[in-house]
């Protein structure tokens, strides 16, 4: 990586201004924090990024229970911005969240943050603006123990201590990626080969999965949508890790790792190559340490874990890999020769499409079948692990290869299976999350019940609660002194990362007064989960899902805690209009043909709930006509298969002879040049069919059938169209890139046509 | 007109990617040791280290020396090295994960340089265990080899394997007429005499195929036997009895294992984890 732009005399002053404010009696911890554009070079080109103090990730803020934190945010940037500190209790404004709890810092402001440190544990601070957390504003926020601590734990609050944050990187501007999700854009699946495509659902034996998915209205599964170039770990792929605080390590000796997932999409597999990890601690609280082969950290989280080094000259790599397990990050723990771990073996994505086609109703619900599933005890993704369930394909191999090392004959080996068999593996859940110390809630204090369905569907990337985006919901009041009860249910396809901002809440696990305390949960499809806090705290507290771009489409809501006076924010009511409205920006997109036959195109501007749109088909000549036709519609209901819509069209064509001027009704349409008002509406059909009926101010009906982005192969599309008008299409495209195809047709109208696609 | 340049274009866009040589830019070569054995080492290694236009391995299998050309703007030698190294090869830079290197052909199985305690400590525990269980099988509870051989049956019907499945049946009907009935202590032989006809039945249609499906349909039987047998019987861990509401044709079925966490045997990888245990015999 290389930093442009860096000023090591600004460098200087932030030392001098630390030690400064660590001299003050008060025990005033000051940061100066200078947030500036930058040029990185992470995947192999240079890209713009965020950096703070000239680095990324942003510098990790220490501090001790007791102090004061002071930190002083220099917005250098052309936008404006924010720093929200993550699981962090203070006063409301102090949170960090634009037009919730202050407005965004303006670009060229100084702007600070001021509030006593009231507990003690590994948390995180980042950008609450827009989508700059994906481009490097994520830092470690550690608040360390008071030696005179009576939970201060020996052998674990005083190991040697490294904070780590993990994050991705892709060179796709963020903004596009949003707009790319936004649109069903597959090409992050062509990029981690997850396709699945006709042609790989046969070769794999599992055309008939395909089949039934689609037909449940499905687009492909995956574990996640985003596709990253780079995942780094403390701001660099590897990292050698060979002594902690200038003391060498040696065999035997135990570190313990701060680790915060800053990633703004992905889950990340936690695995260490030296043996068992001990988790002491999560979201900052502490847990009996439970010892586990892996892991997974969802977006968000923190876990605090401690690692052995069990050999002298080998240095032992602690792996994170992406849940999709495309890509990984390494940290080498240890002096010597690596030690690698073997990396995850690769999804079996038709194995989750067959679980998902079985949880799947056909109204979209899902259906978990009597089981009752929660706290990621079920991973349902397990059909999908080859280390888990077997390989998908090569079981005859696998038998030869497993366990040759015993050098013994494999066919009468009774353990041949154990040593890698089912349950082998301990995989932390968040039933094995017990806190050391009772955390009871006060029982006098009166209880408010919520329930919250998180609702969404993949087709448009559309994220809510109960069906609702934030631009929908007012606040949710809060009397000050009650303790809310939060029943989520999962309902639907991805799971979620559910953060609440201010309070730890406690996770009913069957651990009664021990239940661990957390500020992030993490719910898998179809899991119901209860967490409850003493809302004991004034304020406006967002609560929403922590992958940034579900944040973004509107996965949120906001507690407001008794009535709080915000002194930053004189106007609350037009300053929630405002959050409201960025959660549900417009994204807009374009595409067009360039044919030999003619353009075929269309653009849309698209929200959660509206669909502005128009398509057009431009022939070469009159004979081949012109055609645009615009819709203005409202997707209904959770899954968004209808939507009703007001349509105008325009047309220009010189009817040749052999030209259709009758539909299949008998309407007749004689003239050359039609404009027309249209009422109708679209739905979608089992197998992703879109049927549209619509009728014109002149009585001429028109109903149609069409189908896009049938995947036939990997880079192979197909679509077709046919219509009451007796008009059919069919195509074939080709996936260059992201933005460019090539595509082959026949149209009824413009007859047969090659060229070129460019899509925005 | 326009459109045919266009796609004069295209095509020829289409023909410069195509027509690219195989030739690495920015070139730098280095001399590294991995560890290998033969001629497979060197085709593996070499196939986990090359990658078109971007790196080029050579290795001689009897100075262990690899000759590495790479393009050292889009990679590095680390990159490089980790790849041949997870595919089973040590350099002084990376250790194997041992499962890499014991997935490797005997003839590759190569002297390591650097030794960990860990892995011989593995391998002794994993030929002492062996031999240990099977003494004190001898000794204790003669059921407990009927047991054993149960779940084994449950673990291959787990991964869905009909021809291990069916193997470890064979070994089930051997323990099951293996068992001295005289020997059985009172309540164990009331219940042995009772199951006995149907245990072998189905312990010995599970062997006869390699079909998991039918395989499957016995188990639903053959569990209840067992279950029968461990009330009464003991086993040296808990054992989980647990029940899956879908199997069965939906009426459900159960069997048994060490472990609580839920493993199906009912539909392997399919619904792996849906059941759960609905008693636990100690």
């Amino acid at each position: 990586m290389d930093i442009k732009n860096y000023n090591p005399a600004k460098f200087l002053l932030l030392l001098v201004m630390l030690t400064a404010g660590s001299v003050q009696a008060q025990k005033v911890v000051r940061y100066d924090l200078y947030v500036k554009d930058t040029l990185v070079n992470y995947a192999g080109k240079e890209k713009r990024a965020i950096a703070v103090n000239g680095q990324i990730p942003m510098p990790t803020l220490t501090f001790t229970e007791g102090d004061i934190a002071e930190i002083v945010v220099h917005n250098q940037l052309k936008e404006s911005t924010s720093l929200h500190w993550h699981g962090v209790f203070l006063p409301n404004k102090e949170d960090g969240v634009p037009f919730l709890t202050q407005e965004p810092i303006a670009p060229g402001a100084v702007y600070t943050y001021r509030f006593p440190i009231i507990q003690n544990g590994t948390h995180w601070y980042h950008s609450h603006s827009g989508l700059q957390e994906q481009i490097g504003m994520y830092g470690n926020f550690v608040m360390k123990k008071r030696e005179d601590d009576k939970t201060f734990r020996k052998g674990i609050d005083d190991l040697p201590t490294v904070p780590i944050v993990l994050s991705e990187w892709t060179n796709l501007n963020p903004d596009n990626v949003d707009r790319m999700l936004h649109n069903a854009n597959d090409w992050a699946a062509i990029k981690k080969g997850a396709t699945q495509s006709y042609v790989e659902a046969i070769r794999e034996g599992h055309f008939k999965t395909k089949i039934k998915n689609e037909w449940k209205r499905m687009l492909a599964m995956d574990v996640s949508d985003v596709y990253y170039d780079k995942i780094l770990i403390n701001g660099a792929n590897s990292t050698d890790l060979k002594s902690v605080d200038g003391k060498q390590l040696k065999a035997g000796d135990k570190v313990r790792l701060r680790i915060s997932n800053g990633g703004a999409s992905s889950y990340f597999w936690l695995r260490y190559a030296g043996g068992k990890i001990t988790v002491v601690a999560s979201d900052g609280n502490d847990v009996e340490p439970v010892e586990v082969d892996r892991l997974i950290i969802a977006v968000s989280e923190t876990y605090d874990v401690v690692v052995t080094i069990p050999e002298e000259g080998l240095s032992y790599e602690f792996l994170a890999t992406t849940e999709d397990r495309t890509q990984s990050a390494s940290y080498f723990i240890g002096n010597g020769v690596k030690q690698l771990i073997s990396p995850l073996p690769r999804l079996k994505y038709f194995e989750g499409m067959k679980m998902m086609n079985d949880m799947m109703k056909m109204d979209g619900n899902l259906d978990d079948m009597g089981m009752s599933m929660s706290l990621n005890q079920m991973d349902m993704n397990v059909v999908m692990y080859p280390e888990i369930t077997g390989d998908a394909k090569q079981k005859d191999t696998k038998q030869k290869t497993d366990h040759s090392q015993h050098g013994m004959n494999m066919g009468e080996d009774p353990n041949r299976y154990n040593a890698n068999a089912l349950g082998d593996i301990v995989t932390l859940n968040y039933a094995m999350l017990k806190s050391p110390h009772n955390t009871v809630l006060p029982k006098e204090a009166p209880v408010k019940e919520l329930k919250f369905t998180l609702t969404g569907n993949m087709n448009r990337y559309v994220w809510s609660m109960d069906n609702k985006v934030l631009s929908e919901t007012d606040k949710i009041p809060v009397k000050k002194g009650e303790v809310l009860r939060i029943t989520i249910y999962n309902n639907s396809m991805m799971r979620h990362p559910m953060h609440l901002h201010g309070f730890d809440f406690r996770i009913i696990n069957g651990k009664g007064e021990n239940a661990p305390l957390k500020n992030v949960m993490d719910v898998m499809p179809m899991e119901t989960n209860t967490i409850e806090f003493l809302a004991n705290e004034e304020g406006d507290w967002f609560f929403h899902c922590h992958i940034l771009y579900h944040m973004m489409a509107g996965m949120n809501r906001v507690f407001a805690v008794g009535d709080y006076d915000n002194p930053l924010l004189p106007n609350k009511e037009k300053a929630y209009k405002m959050l409201q409205e960025e959660s549900n920006m417009p994204h807009f997109m374009a595409q067009n043909d360039f044919a030999t036959n003619g353009n075929d195109g269309e653009a849309m501007f698209q929200n959660a709930r509206w669909s502005l749109g128009t398509e057009w088909r431009l022939g070469y000549n009159d004979m081949h006509g012109y055609e645009v036709e615009t819709h203005l519609g409202r997707y209904i209901g959770k899954m968004q298969w209808l939507m009703p819509f007001i349509g105008f069209d325009w047309r220009y064509r010189r009817m040749g002879e052999d030209e259709h001027e009758k539909n299949i009704f008998g309407q007749k349409n004689k003239k050359d040049s039609r404009s027309a008002v249209s009422l109708g509406f679209m739905y979608t059909l089992p197998m992703l069919v879109n049927f549209q009926a619509e009728v014109y101010h002149d009585g001429i009906a028109r109903l149609q059938l069409m189908r896009e982005d049938i995947p036939i192969s990997k880079r192979l599309r197909a679509g077709f169209m046919a219509n009451t008008d007796l008009e059919y299409m069919v195509d074939l495209r080709y996936v260059l890139n992201k933005n460019m195809g090539i595509r082959t047709h026949y149209d009824s109208d413009m007859g047969f046509g090659v060229g070129f696609v460019l899509n925005y | 007109m326009k459109s045919l340049s266009k796609i004069m274009a295209t095509l020829a866009m289409l023909f410069i990617f195509t027509a690219c040589e195989a030739q690495i830019k920015n070139e730098k070569k280095e001399n590294v040791k991995i560890y290998g054995n033969c001629d497979m080492c060197k085709s593996t290694i070499e196939k986990a280290g090359n990658i078109k236009k971007i790196a080029k391995v050579e290795w001689n299998k009897d100075t262990k020396m690899a000759s590495i050309a790479y393009d050292q703007k889009a990679t590095n030698l680390d990159e490089i090295l980790k790849r041949i190294a997870l595919a089973g090869y040590d350099s002084d830079t990376f250790r194997a994960p041992d499962d890499a290197y014991a997935k490797l052909p005997e003839c590759c199985q190569y002297d390591r340089a650097v030794k960990t305690t860990a892995k011989t400590e593995m391998a002794h525990t994993g030929h002492s265990g062996h031999t240990a269980a099977a003494t004190r099988q001898q000794e204790q509870n003669q059921l407990k080899a009927v047991f054993d051989n149960y779940f084994d049956v449950k673990d291959a019907l787990v991964k869905t394997e009909g021809k291990l499945a069916s193997d470890k049946a064979k070994g089930l009907v051997k323990a099951i007429n293996a068992v001295k009935m005289n020997e059985l202590k009172m309540e164990e032989h009331n219940v042995w005499m009772k199951v006995l006809n149907e245990l072998k039945e189905d312990a010995e249609h599970v062997s006869e195929t390699t079909d998991a499906e039918h395989q499957r349909d016995h188990f639903i039987t053959l569990s209840k036997s067992i279950y029968e047998l461990l009330k009464v019987s003991k086993y040296e861990v808990p054992v989980y009895y647990q029940f899956c509401p879908m199997a069965n044709d939906g009426k459900g079925a159960n069997w048994l294992s060490k472990e609580n966490a839920v493993k199906n045997p009912y539909y392997g990888s399919q619904m792996l984890t849906c059941g759960k245990t609905v008693e636990t015999i100690k």
